[in-house]
């Protein structure tokens, strides 16, 4: 009897130990599913945010440290709660601002991105892990964002902005933040904030540089007063092809967050008829004293001609990416294809190779017995680099039969700026150089990379 | 007689322009002031002809003002600093 007892009570207590697994279980999964981030590839009306009444007792340990401060106080970290920050572009300037803003406790970030995770963007963008190659940034960066602080609202926006969503878009956000890679992009995110009304904290980093504006703000001027026109299209280098130092955005992306922090607090913004410059080579920080907006600004001025969204990849004459435009300057005749250039190889045909890449990049990768002239130093008709080319062009001359032109075949990273130089080669030829006939081998190295020699590194 | 002497400034180039002129800053001597900050552009074009491709499209800097390119009356003092700072667009 005894025995038995015991046994039940033993029995008893397995099962109870199980419920109370179970139970563990279900409300892990039910709290983890509470936080399960959506994807938004539209823009939808959300519910209005409403600032905290009082900080819980947790709030007040997670943010002590800076309630500590006079600048920011209760009242700041209350007003933080209520704020709405919209991080465009989540890459090498949106990865520490959004960072930023969710650890000091902004209570809505909208993440958007209309780009997935590559390896090539792991060195700046660090909110994004190698696990997350291929996925939506701005889901990537929302999943990252919410370990850090789980009770900061984040809404991941997988789309393209564009002049159809801009506008209903920021409408919904107290502040913007520009963190885009292009120069449409830019013009659109300012027009659709001062249409609407929003102040715009605007960064921008290249290489060992970087700017930060905050722009129609407190009767300061908008991205168009200073930059009536975009510059042509051929003029902007972009950081795949410009190349960046991954602190660089980092560290301008850090101050748009305290530019940010600052605004979104109710304290000012000291940037409003500022711009911040960086040269983080001489490591300089310059601010220059702007202007106030323009009367005669097309947007924000006091007649606009801008009252609406336009085209901006009208208006700028390129795409809103940094994925680097495709040129075709030449005809069908002065190219060939990587295909037929592995044939010219394979079959020893004479020929000159001229690779037109910067030296860095030679450096990173080149095909054997290429001569490397930069595009820049063929511009500027540099003197060494034009005799060491007619030299090969004499030599090649001896070695071949007859008095046929002897073929340059011209190369590059992916075809474009080898392209160029087609057209500065055949304006050369026969005047400052030998007659020859040049050819642009189309596509570039990456092109070879693809099609002919996948051992060939791609960058 | 007051001896006449005409200032030197420094200009400073960012971004592309400092691309196009292969310089990051250099010395303008014998600056003629009072001059007008289209004049003081012209006067930079003159020296570097590549910075056309900026033309309309950049901001002009006179001791961490900025200066729009035209009729604007500049009184340059030695070593004063000229900055030419077209935007960034990448992120
Ligand atoms: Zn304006």
């Amino acid at each position: 009897m005894a025995q038995e007892v015991c046994s039940l009570k033993a029995q008893l207590e397995e099962k109870e130990k199980e419920i109370a697994h179970l139970k563990n279980k279900l409300a892990l999964l039910e709290k983890s599913n509470a936080s399960v981030l959506e994807v938004q590839d539209k823009v939808t009306p959300l519910n209005p945010l409403t600032a905290k009444p009082a900080l819980s007792n947790e709030d007040i340990m997670r943010y002590s440290r800076q309630l500590l401060l006079p600048e920011l106080g209760v009242k700041g970290q209350l007003n933080l709660s209520g704020a709405s920050v919209l991080i465009v572009g989540c890459g090498g300037l949106g990865c520490p601002l959004a960072q930023y803003l969710a650890a000091a406790g902004v209570g809505r970030l909208g993440l958007l991105d209309y780009d997935e995770v590559e390896l090539s963007n792991l060195h700046r963008q660090v909110l994004h892990g190698e696990e997350n190659q291929g996925q939506a940034k701005a889901l990537s960066a929302a999943r990252a964002v919410k370990r850090l602080n789980s009770t900061v609202e984040c809404i991941p926006y997988h789309l393209q902005l564009s002049p159809k969503n801009a506008l209903q878009l920021i409408q919904q956000y107290d502040i913007v933040a520009d963190c885009s890679d292009n120069v449409p992009t830019r013009y659109l995110v300012n027009d659709a904030c001062v249409l609407s009304g929003k102040p715009l904290v605007s960064a921008s980093a290249l290489r060992m540089e970087g700017q930060l504006t905050v722009y129609n703000y407190c009767g300061g001027p908008c991205y168009r007063c200073l930059y009536p026109l975009p510059p042509p299209p051929e003029t902007v280098t972009n950081c795949s092809d410009g190349g960046v130092l991954g602190v660089v955005p980092g560290i301008m992306g850090c101050f748009q967050a305290l530019e940010v922090l600052k605004i979104a607090s109710g304290q000012a913004s000291s940037c409003g008829q500022q711009l911040l410059m960086f040269d983080a080579q001489g490591f300089r920080f310059r601010p220059i004293r702007l202007r106030p907006k323009q009367a005669d600004c097309a947007v924000c001025g006091e007649s606009p001609s801008v009252t609406q969204l336009i085209d901006y990849e009208a208006f700028c004459g390129s795409a809103a990416t940094d994925k680097c435009r495709k040129l075709n300057l030449l005809s069908k005749d002065q190219r060939i294809t990587v295909q037929e250039y592995k044939s010219v190889v394979d079959n020893s045909g004479l020929h000159i190779l001229l690779d037109v890449r910067p030296l860095v990049e030679v450096d990173i990768c080149h095909l054997p017995f290429s001569l490397n002239i930069p595009l820049s130093s063929l511009e500027q008709r540099k003197s060494e680099d034009i005799q060491l080319l007619q030299q090969r062009i004499v030599q090649l001359k001896q070695q071949m039969a007859g008095d046929c032109q002897p073929p340059v075949y011209v190369i590059c990273k992916l075809g474009n700026d080898s392209q160029k130089a087609v057209q500065v080669l055949e304006k050369m030829s026969g005047s400052e150089l030998d007659n020859i006939t040049v050819k642009d081998i189309c596509g570039g190295l990456m092109a070879w990379a693809t099609k002919i020699d996948t051992r060939f590194p791609q960058y | 007689m007051e001896k006449l002497s005409l200032p030197q400034v420094t200009v400073l180039y960012f971004a592309r322009s400092a691309e196009l002129t292969g310089l990051r800053e250099e010395e303008l001597v014998a600056v003629p002031t009072p001059i007008s900050s289209g004049d003081l552009w012209a006067l930079l074009l003159r020296k570097q002809p590549r910075l056309v491709a900026l033309q309309s499209r950049v901001i002009l800097a006179v001791r961490r003002q900025y200066v729009a390119i035209g009729n604007q009356r500049l009184s340059l003092q030695d070593g004063d600093e000229v900055a030419v700072v077209p935007p960034l667009s990448g992120g």
